[in-house]
């Protein structure tokens, strides 16, 4: 187990150990903590000369709320699916007595997409995209509080005791010498549990809002005011505050030069406006930008859907839509540089098989997991699949979880993104190979 | 203005020259910096030192108060004063919903309104507080009993906690504080005491209790004393029946593990003959069964590494260190006076020591505030204030952890952009909901010494290169822009970060 992250528990106050400059970040969840851990990281940093990290860029989506798995890879070939969700369920893709827009787009004879998916389709016949179904964490409280929590800290459950994110543990266990500042990058107001604690990573919501914000006025007066603050910290001997200013300063400077604001989508790529849109659109920019970005996270809420969850249409499917459109056109985008990079999407939990009487789903158990990326063994559904039929369900009457989320993410990390210790990552977890990537 | 520029930045600076003293200069320049990460050095002036510890910074007549009453009694009137919410800043939190109706009306707010409106009620009492001493030990206490507002929809219980535990107490007893907390459905909530119950105990809170809020990590409990403090407080929960005072704290009996006696410190807490019934308990009826987590307190908070940690505690918020004379001594008042928040601060606020001591990084909360308090804005804290103190990272009663927001200069590094927007949309280009009166700087003689003064009260000493930097900004400016540039340069500046 890693130390450092443990003592964030165990000891009060003081648990910063001796303030190294990279140890800063033990402060965690804050909005854009970061840089000043870097000494002269930023000072290395030039548009481009970044050498690209060894492994794929990983791009993680977090679905808060929990998202209804079995109603995004719909298991239509079970008579249960369609009993226990009467008005929720979707039609087989064979089902001439149901609406054409309410048929699943087949996936393989069992499963089939929800059509507010199809904008995926294409990825997964291409191979490029696949499923895991019946994922989850060890979670049983069923809140969602606990199950993000365990989750993003790549624990089995609440019980866990790490404290740190599990993508915080994988940026630390291989620190990269003059790291980019653009690292790893949440696209989110505050930072998100799973990279609480790394030592190189920011939480922002725009990278052309990552921007001081001056008068304006005649005679530069924007620009006067920004030149004294400088010399302001220029002026100091150090100290961390001053430390940090200058980094600040810095950091401003190079996304200045990147222009964020003008970035164009390649090959005709439309991504949503949406908060999920806006944000890979900038993942893809800086993708494309090579200033070493690594790790990228972004979450769309909305998925609690205890009443009036809908269907092939409805609140549901808008999500699942936005999400879809984003993912495609975050491919489109990408285009060549797809093979390099692997997408990940995951929730805290999935929901109750049956409909209950609002026309939504309670908190449930397995849910799932979406691959996407040139390594991605895809074109399939993933899955251990344990049934649907009373006996087979978990508990209160969820799908059970038959494949650790923690063995779908340390597959991504080992064979895709390179990591050179899974053990830090996911400790005390030996996780089993599903042959989700190559 | 009835003043040239040239006047306003020349006095400006020659005032701070002769301030300095040439012993403190000789001492600052032969210290030299230390290799890693080296805090600022130097001096301050003593008053804005104090204001900066013990109030959050110097409003509009704070120094001049200081100055003419003696830092002595200063303190000895905070440590005195009763109430902390005069009328005028019971009229600016009159409207807030979350001040005025119990958990269960509030349920018919948003969870996010319910939080917005706490930290709107925190930062206006932290900047308009007549007893600025109390906000401070509020602001220590919410951190050292950090409670999510955002798990299990606490945010309903954390008005009440804020008005029953951490302000009816901040001043009070330590003893009682913590009793007050255990009792608080906003903790119990939080750290899952609801669900502790025979036979399938939670251990959050218990280990929480001890960690965090009374030993330390250090302080001498096991593993088994945690399991043991987890079944003495089974069945504290929050009252959810029907036809009873919902929110509440309630004692179940039928959820308490009486089945063997349990042993806590070497204590041996004995089983009861019925849990429901009723028995006397300093004064007051409870059922037999909720003596045995009472019990665990009181045991708590007579042990000496409470003394201890409390001790550490306090001296780190206000003197920026755990020096062993400072925290033995003050841990020796915990254990004189069992307990008193004031006996224990009197002698640390008072002394010499705080004003000579190492600076502390500003938390956003107080730099903000601070920096409200330097303007002598009028603001109404609303949302336009709060996303700025969101964009720095410590929008309140967001921090998950137990631990509170951290109190370490590195956890805060990464909010230098977002501190800077903040200093230049409230000084030059406008804050919604927020007014500043730049005029009220005009009438005097001298609006460039006051200026500084209250922007930068806590500036080092000598630092003529920031009046360099400001001289030559504002040259060619007129007054009021030159004024509001000024304010924003100086609460942007490294040297307003500290305290």
């Amino acid at each position: 187990m890693n130390k450092r992250f443990d003592e964030r528990w165990t000891c009060e106050g003081d648990w910063t150990p001796a303030v190294s400059r990279r140890a800063l970040l033990g402060g965690g969840a804050l909005a854009a903590v970061w840089w000043a851990a870097r000494g002269t990281a930023l000072a290395d940093l030039s548009l481009g000369d970044q050498p690209d990290p060894t492994g794929d860029l990983l791009v993680v989506v977090f679905l808060r709320g929990g998202a209804d798995g079995m109603n995004m890879v719909a298991p239509v070939g079970a008579d249960a699916y369609h009993r226990a969700r009467p008005t929720l369920a979707l039609a087989r893709a064979t089902d001439r007595t149901a609406p054409k827009a309410d048929r699943v787009l087949d996936l393989d004879g069992f499963f089939g997409l929800n059509p507010a998916m199809g904008p995926l389709l294409p990825l997964y016949r291409e191979g490029r995209l696949g499923f895991v179904h019946a994922c989850g964490s060890g979670d049983h409280t069923r809140s969602h509080f606990e199950a993000m929590a365990a989750m993003e800290r790549g624990n089995e459950n609440i019980r866990g005791g790490i404290a740190s994110g599990w993508l915080a543990r994988h940026l630390d266990a291989r620190p990269q010498k003059g790291a980019s500042p653009l690292r790893a990058v949440a696209f989110s107001s505050v930072m998100p549990d799973s990279l609480r604690g790394a030592t190189s990573a920011m939480a922002l919501e725009s990278l052309a809002d990552f921007r001081l914000r001056l008068p304006e006025g005649p005679e530069n007066r924007g620009g006067r005011l920004r030149q004294t603050l400088t010399r302001l910290y220029q002026d100091q001997l150090r100290d961390p505050i001053v430390d940090a200013g200058v980094e600040t300063f810095k950091l401003l400077e190079t996304l200045n030069r990147l222009d964020p604001a003008h970035y164009k989508p390649e090959s005709g790529a439309a991504y949503p406006d949406s908060e999920l849109g806006r944000g890979l659109r900038q993942v893809a920019f800086l993708a494309k930008a090579r200033v070493g970005l690594e790790v990228a996270f972004l979450d769309r809420g909305g998925w609690d859907t205890h009443v009036a969850q809908g269907s092939s249409t409805g609140y549901m499917a808008l999500g699942l839509t936005d999400v879809s459109d984003s993912l495609a056109a975050f491919a489109k985008d990408l285009g060549p540089a797809l093979d390099r990079t692997t997408v990940v999407v995951m929730t805290e939990f999935g929901r109750r098989l049956q409909e209950n009487s609002g026309l939504g789903t309670d908190h449930g158990r397995g849910s799932v997991m979406t691959v996407l990326g040139g390594g991605t063994q895809g074109g399939r559904v993933h899955a251990k699949w344990p049934g649907l039929e009373p006996h087979e369900l978990d508990e209160v009457g969820d799908l059970r979880v038959t494949t650790d989320y923690r063995d779908v993410l340390a597959e991504i990390l080992d064979k895709r993104v390179r990591s050179t210790n899974l053990a830090a990552v996911f400790p005390g977890h030996t996780p089993k190979a599903l042959g989700v990537v190559q | 203005m009835n003043v040239t520029r040239r006047d306003f930045f020349g006095l400006a600076a020659a005032a701070g020259v002769a301030s300095a003293g040439c012993g403190r200069v000789a001492r600052r320049l032969a210290g030299g910096q230390q290799p890693d990460a080296p805090l600022p050095q130097g001096d301050v002036r003593p008053i804005a030192r104090f204001l900066n510890r013990v109030a959050f910074g110097a409003a509009p007549g704070d120094p001049a108060r200081v100055a003419s009453i003696g830092i002595s009694a200063y303190v000895d009137d905070a440590l005195m004063a009763k109430e902390s919410e005069d009328p005028a800043l019971q009229v600016r939190l009159a409207s807030l919903d979350v001040l005025n109706l119990d958990a269960l009306e509030l349920s018919d707010l948003k969870e996010e309104a319910v939080v917005r409106q706490l930290q709107q009620a925190a930062l206006l009492r932290a900047v308009y507080g007549r007893n600025q001493l109390h906000e401070r030990m509020v602001d220590l206490w919410t951190n050292h009993f950090n409670i999510y507002s955002r798990k299990h929809y606490g945010a309903y219980y954390m008005a009440v906690d804020q008005l029953k535990v951490v302000r009816a107490h901040a001043l009070g007893k330590f003893p009682d504080l913590v009793r007050a907390s255990a009792h608080s459905p906003a903790m119990l909530n939080y750290l899952d005491n609801q669900v502790n119950r025979k036979g399938v105990p939670n251990e959050n809170y218990a280990r929480e209790l001890m960690e965090l809020h009374t030993l330390g990590v250090h302080g001498g409990y096991t593993q088994h004393d945690v399991r043991e403090v987890a079944r003495c407080l089974t069945g504290w929960t929050i009252e959810t029946r029907f036809l009873h005072p919902k929110g509440r704290f309630r004692f179940d009996p039928g959820l308490h593990d009486n089945a063997s006696p349990k042993r806590v410190l070497g204590t041996t807490i004995p089983t009861v003959k019925d849990p429901a019934a009723e028995v006397e308990w300093n004064g007051q009826r409870i059922p037999a069964g909720q003596l045995a987590g009472e019990r665990v307190l009181d045991i708590l908070a007579n042990h000496p590494a409470t003394a201890h940690f409390v001790a550490s505690k306090l001296c780190r918020y206000f003197l920026g260190g755990e020096k062993r004379e400072w925290v033995d001594r003050v841990a020796s008042i915990y254990r004189q006076t069992g307990g008193e928040i004031r006996s224990m601060l009197r002698p640390i606020l008072a002394s010499q020591e705080l004003l000579d001591s190492p600076p502390i990084a500003k938390r956003p909360f107080d730099f903000v505030a601070s920096g409200m308090r330097a303007l002598g804005a009028e603001t109404d804290a609303g949302p336009a204030v709060l996303q700025h103190l969101d964009q720095m990272g410590q929008g309140l009663y967001e921090w998950p952890m137990p631990d509170g927001y951290p109190d370490k200069v590195s956890a805060w590094t990464g909010s230098m952009l977002a501190r800077w927007n903040f200093a230049f949309e409230v000084a030059t280009i406008g804050l919604r909901g927020t007014q500043v009166d730049w005029a009220a700087y005009g009438g005097g003689v001298d609006p460039s010494d006051r200026a500084i003064e209250r922007f930068l009260a806590s500036k080092r000493l000598p630092n003529r290169g920031l009046y360099k930097r400001l001289n030559e900004h504002v040259q060619g400016m007129e007054p009021e822009r030159a004024l509001r540039e000024t304010a924003a340069l100086c609460l942007a500046s490294p040297e307003f970060q500290w305290r």
